[in-house]
């Protein structure tokens, strides 16, 4: 208890920097804070689960199966299969810069990284594991044993592994990002055209939601503000409800997190059902749907190339 | 005694033990650090109590600014959580969260949190797409306006009309945003209608922007007072209220947890107090009963002293008598000396009397008075000498006469002489007693080649007078021993002693031979000499003092003898024994003393 406390105080006080930061701007972006200082060896073990098969049932599925460090954080497919090679409910977001998402999954269920790794493993549907079995896989290899012995004073445990796995996704920020560039005061980072992008961006609203440093991620919305969504796609499913399936407030029908946009441009199929396959048709339908306004063809396409702009490295590299 | 010692000991252990547990445990109870830990808990309800005005100011600003960045009403959420975690386990730390009323506050905070969080959540969600529409709303009305604008053949009144009444619709949303009544959201109703109205007098290409407008200002119509709503449910969430009540609890449990600290503090005044007024009773006590010690001392030691006085007479006294003691022993030892030595020369004196007498009785009987005789038969005849030789009967014979008295004369003077030869022997051996006591020399030995056959005749022949005189008959056992290293001394006293007992022992017997055997045997690296009578014999009940000091059978006897054989034994290495089948039935001595060969023999 003692060891993951000043951690924490790092986390909280990033966080309050960025905020302090952002008031200073005073614009509703701000650019990637940078990688947190995290323990080391917690990052490393992080690492390793992120990528061992032996957190599902059947030692299928590993977290990086469906988010593939080299693909945007996702898989592109518009919804991953399961543990039993059946399609998830919904489409699988991209693990860059979770840790700046206000809650975690489309409806928002995990209020922390560590629940959301928790509520992965033990979904029949997505690892179909139980912790104790997972617990008793990752203390039975003798690597992990040492290592968690000495980042953890409880060793292999549940809440060891799952801290283990947050600690490394918080390290999966994406920088560098050619907006984000501009944000720093570098104007020359963005072209002409992606500069009218970001002002279209901002005139035509799509700012509302997706604003803040992770553009987007910090608030639920309604799918279908200015128009019924799921009447015009049709064959409505149990997943589209949103976040009406934890609360089962009327008010949260077809409500979902609003999903961060940074990496937009190489996380595609977008959308909680994935049924957006191009950023183009992505766009079109935010507009008919959430902001009930119809672009011209080129304010759009300014759109569609000022989302470009967001995609940030990993590692040094682009995504 | 001790038992009680004990007792008392443990006793006075375990009320000390006592009294320290209850002096810590009261010094525990009164410790001071609570004040800390409650300002820490304040201080911790006091930030998050921030955190909530800071997270209501955003909310506020979100509410009135156009483009708004949520973030800042997400991160005082985090913060606040934060807090309580590091509250929760203050408290918990401290053990004060463990009570009903506690967990009532827990859970009333925590529950206002929640609710405050999700109306909060709620209020991003419409306060976003009511900006936004709102925002968009004049550049709507601009575009159909411009639009009108451009309509060159239509009616220019209604025209103008519509153009109006759009204005107007605008406006009314407008204000409806600053001011939601009833009465404005009638307008609005009004004012959509009137559009739609119109709509269907406008050409089609109007439909679509339109539409638009009126879709957003009937968002702005269902979205605005809905987010009044929520804003007035957030703030009429009580999280504030309850973080107040949180700490009212805190300074409640405080001032109760300081009153029970000031009672402990009293507590603990009274118990130190009782302790002083105890140490003060134990340290009279103490002084009392050091006086008494004292006093006990002084008497303990002058009594001491009195002792060590009498002690130090006593051992005056001892050592004057231990002084005549010695004396005594001194002069005891000295006649017993003397007793040994007038007892030794006494013997061999025995043999010197009996040389003495032998040599004086030859003399009166020599044949040299058978001299005189002659002579003086010669003197009768001074002038017919040779006559008388040859004519007289008698004088004839006086030839022959003189002749045989010299034969005899010579015999006799060698008998005299042999006789001198042994008693100047013994003369010596008186000597060499006289000598060895003189020179006290009990220890020391001198070592000398002896021939053990000659020791024991010279033995006998001392005694020989005796033995004779007795009708003693002596047989010898002489095994073959060859020539060993002894002292002559020694031996000899050892073998006159014996000899002259057993010569006593026989003098009773009458009814048999008066046999003494003499034995010389060697068993391994032992030289064994005995001497067997066949005499009085020894009584089983003496024999175990035989060889004590003064113990003695006979009427002229010293005790003497024995004791000294027995000693010079010893003194030899060796072991003089007695051996008797009882009285009447001789006795036998044995003489055991290291076989040691003199040099040059086998």
């Amino acid at each position: 208890m003692a060891q993951p406390l000043p951690l924490l105080v790092v986390a909280a006080t990033l966080g309050a920097s960025a905020v302090a930061l952002a008031q200073s701007v005073g614009g509703p972006f701000m650019p990637l804070p940078a990688l947190p200082v995290l323990a080391a060896e917690r990052v490393e073990l992080g690492r390793k689960l992120f990528n061992d098969p032996r957190l599902s049932s059947n030692n299928s599925l590993s977290c990086a199966s469906c988010h593939q460090l080299d693909h945007g954080g996702a898989d592109r497919l518009p919804r991953s299969l399961g543990v039993d090679a059946k399609p998830l409910p919904v489409n699988t977001p991209s693990v860059f810069n979770a840790s700046l998402n206000f809650r975690q999954f489309w409806d928002g269920r995990a209020q922390t990284l560590e629940q959301q790794a928790h509520l992965v493993v033990q979904s029949p549907t997505e690892m179909g594991s139980d912790w104790t079995v997972v617990v008793q896989r990752i203390a039975a290899d003798p690597q992990y044993r040492s290592g968690f012995a000495q980042a953890y004073s409880e060793g292999v445990s549940e809440h060891s592994i799952q801290n283990a796995l947050a600690t490394f996704q918080r390290t999966l920020l994406t920088p560098g990002s050619r907006f984000d560039r501009y944000l720093q005061g570098n104007t020359e980072a963005l072209t002409t055209e992606e500069k009218y992008g970001y002002q279209r961006f901002q005139e035509y609203g799509c700012i509302a939601c997706h604003q803040g440093v992770n553009i987007g991620g910090n608030m639920f919305q309604k799918f279908g503000v200015l128009g019924d969504y799921f009447k015009d796609r049709g064959n409505p499913s149990e997943a589209d409800l949103g976040r009406y399936n934890v609360t089962g407030d009327e008010d949260d029908r077809h409500v979902f997190k609003v999903p961060s946009l940074r990496n937009v441009a190489v996380t595609a199929p977008y959308f909680h059902d994935g049924s957006a396959a191009t950023l183009e048709a992505a766009v079109e339908v935010m507009f008919r749907y959430q902001l009930g306004r119809t672009p011209s063809a080129e304010d759009q396409a300014l759109i569609v190339q000022f989302l470009k702009t967001l995609t940030g490295e990993w590692e040094g590299k682009p995504l | 005694m001790r038992l009680t010692h004990r007792h008392g000991l443990f006793l006075l252990g375990a009320s000390a033990a006592l009294l320290a547990s209850v002096l810590v445990y009261l010094y525990i109870m009164s410790k001071a650090d609570e004040t800390e830990t409650y300002a820490r808990a304040r201080d911790l309800v006091r930030q998050i109590k921030q955190y909530d005005s800071q997270w209501e100011n955003e909310i506020l600003k979100a509410r009135i600014t156009i483009s708004y960045n949520y973030d800042p009403l997400v991160s005082p959420l985090v913060e606040m959580t934060r807090l309580w975690q590091a509250f929760e386990t203050t408290e918990a730390l401290h053990g004060h969260s463990d009570t009903p009323a506690w967990r009532t506050a827990y859970a009333d905070y925590q529950g206002a949190l929640a609710q405050k969080s999700r109306l909060v959540e709620q209020f991003k969600s419409h306060n976003a797409v009511l900006r936004n529409s709102l925002a968009f709303l004049p550049t709507a009305e601009d575009g159909i306006q411009a639009q009108l604008g451009q309509l060159a053949d239509a009616d220019k009144l209604r025209l103008h009309n519509i153009a109006t009444d759009t204005y107007d619709l605008m406006l009314s949303s407008l204000e409806f945003a600053q001011m939601t009544t009833d009465d404005k959201a009638a307008d609005i109703l009004v004012g959509l209608n009137k559009l739609a109205i119109n709509k269907e007098r406008l050409p089609v290409e109007f439909h679509a922007p339109i539409d638009i407008l009126s879709n957003h200002i009937a968002l702005i119509l269902r979205e605005q007072p809905k987010v009044n709503q929520l804003l007035e449910q957030i703030e009429a969430v009580p999280v504030a209220e309850r973080l107040d009540d949180i700490t009212l609890m805190l300074d409640r449990d405080e001032r109760a947890a300081t009153l029970v600290d000031q009672q402990y503090h009293f507590y603990l005044l009274v118990f130190s107090t009782l302790l002083v007024l105890l140490l003060i009773y134990m340290g009279i006590r103490l002084m009392r009963s050091f006086g008494e010690i004292n006093r006990v001392n002084r008497a303990l030691v002058s009594a001491n002293d009195e002792l060590e006085q009498r002690v130090e007479e006593r051992t005056r006294q001892l050592k004057d008598t231990q002084s005549e003691l010695l004396d005594t022993a001194r002069q005891a030892g000295m006649a017993e000396i003397a007793t040994n030595v007038l007892h030794n020369v006494g013997n061999v004196l025995n043999s010197v009397n009996i040389s003495a007498d032998l040599v004086t009785r030859k003399l009166r009987n020599s044949k040299a008075l058978g001299l005189g005789k002659a002579m003086q038969l010669i003197n009768e005849h001074p002038d017919d000498l040779g006559r008388y030789l040859s004519e007289d009967a008698k004088g004839k014979m006086l030839p022959g006469y003189l002749n045989q008295l010299v034969e005899a004369i010579s015999l006799e003077q060698k008998e005299m002489a042999d006789e001198l030869t042994q008693l100047s022997k013994s003369v010596d051996h008186i000597k060499d007693i006289v000598a060895t006591q003189q020179s006290y020399a009990g220890a020391s030995t001198l070592l000398e080649p002896l021939v053990v056959s000659t020791l024991l005749e010279d033995a006998l022949r001392m005694n020989a007078g005796a033995l004779t005189r007795h009708h003693v008959t002596v047989l010898k056992e002489y095994d073959e021993v060859p020539r060993i290293m002894g002292d002559k001394h020694r031996l000899l006293l050892i073998l006159i002693n014996l000899i002259s007992n057993a010569k006593y022992a026989m003098s009773d017997v009458c009814n048999h031979a008066r046999n003494m055997t003499l034995g010389v045997n060697r068993l391994d690296d032992t030289l064994q000499i005995s001497v067997t009578d066949e005499g009085e014999g020894i009584a089983p009940e003496n024999m175990t003092r035989i060889f004590a000091h003064g113990f003695t059978t006979r009427k002229e006897g010293h005790g003497f003898g024995l004791h000294s054989c027995a000693l010079a034994a010893v003194e030899m290495n060796g072991h003089l024994a007695a051996y008797s089948d009882g009285p009447g039935k001789g006795a036998r001595f044995v003489l055991q003393i290291p076989l040691i060969i003199a040099e040059g023999e086998s």
